[in-house]
């Protein structure tokens, strides 16, 4: 999956779970100024997992960093989509 | 609407399973030999995080209701702590602890999708009491309580409730060796003082099931009182 694709998806999942529209890859979500609590972040990830399945890989959003705003793949709608699409590639 | 029952085999996760299909449940055995049990189960090692996770994968592709998850999964050493050796106290952690958190991280996703669930864990009478002689067990078992509490107040919001039964002592393998002074004694510290069995335990299941115990999260049920 091409990161462009992988942004395309984890945006459209942000904003439909966080009634947000134009949000771009620099849209936080964690920490303050984001546009998701810890249960939107929670349903973003099945939301996610579901999307995965469909086109026949598995993510797993557990992570050591997850609510690190240094390393958290969660920073970010951009940082999301980067993991997002590692993981389709794996 | 199905059930998943780890320890599923023996003791009490067998009664459970008993009884929570001849009232008509739908259960989903899980235990670390499955193959003589007569209904949809698998064999698996709670312990095990990558095992857990394609139970759950395949439960989730199969479109399986989970409705309900009981960590009746368990074992003891009846030894003092002094005397334990590393590998037996590692596997009371990695089974009592460790499988109870596995599950709970693995298959809540699955009640969360259909916004509702009970998660019904186990600790034991040996950690409101200090129980002599089960240091290791009561320590792998007063993580699941904390365990409880937190992850309750993590998927409240979902509609899942998760809540713990503290049995004292009942007539189960994990029994075996424990001599009937012994058992005795720790009777006496109940609040009711009458060893309570495996139909005592199914009954408070079927309560935490039920959806009329839906303001009932995040506590640890002592029975027989503690």
């Amino acid at each position: 999956m091409e990161y462009a694709d992988a942004v395309n998806i984890v945006r459209e999942k942000v904003e439909e779970l966080s009634n947000c529209s134009n949000l771009s890859e620099e849209t936080q979500l964690i920490g303050d100024g984001s546009v998701m609590d810890s249960m939107k972040l929670v349903e973003l990830c099945l939301a996610l997992e579901d999307e995965a399945t469909e086109v026949g890989f598995e993510f797993d959003w557990t992570s050591e960093s997850a609510m690190s705003r240094a390393r958290s793949m969660f920073r970010t709608v951009g940082s999301l989509a980067t993991e997002y699409a590692a993981q389709s590639e794996k | 609407m199905t059930v998943i029952i780890t320890g599923a085999s023996r003791g009490l996760g067998a009664a459970i399973a008993e009884r929570l299909i001849s009232n008509g449940n739908d259960v989903f055995g899980i235990a670390r030999n499955a193959d003589q049990l007569l209904y949809d189960s698998v064999s698996c090692d709670v312990s095990s995080y990558e095992s857990l996770k394609a139970v759950a994968k395949r439960l989730r592709q199969e479109k399986r209701e989970i409705t309900g998850l009981v960590n009746a999964a368990g074992i003891a050493a009846m030894n003092l702590a002094l005397t334990t050796t590393e590998a037996s106290t590692q596997k009371i952690l990695q089974t009592n602890l460790a499988g109870t958190i596995y599950c709970c991280q693995h298959f809540a996703p699955l009640m969360i999708r259909r916004g509702a669930g009970a998660i019904i864990n186990f600790s034991t009478i040996a950690v409101a009491i200090g129980l002599k002689g089960e240091s290791i067990y009561a320590a792998s078992k007063a993580g699941v309580e904390g365990f409880s509490r937190s992850f309750a107040r993590e998927v409240s919001d979902f509609g899942l409730r998760v809540n713990c039964i503290a049995p004292g002592p009942i007539d189960t393998d994990l029994l075996n060796g424990v001599s009937d002074e012994q058992i005795q004694r720790i009777v006496a510290q109940q609040v009711i003082t009458t060893q309570h069995t495996k139909d005592d335990i199914c009954d408070l299941i079927e309560v935490l099931l039920d959806p009329r115990s839906n303001s009932l999260s995040g506590q640890v049920l002592h029975v027989g009182g503690a």
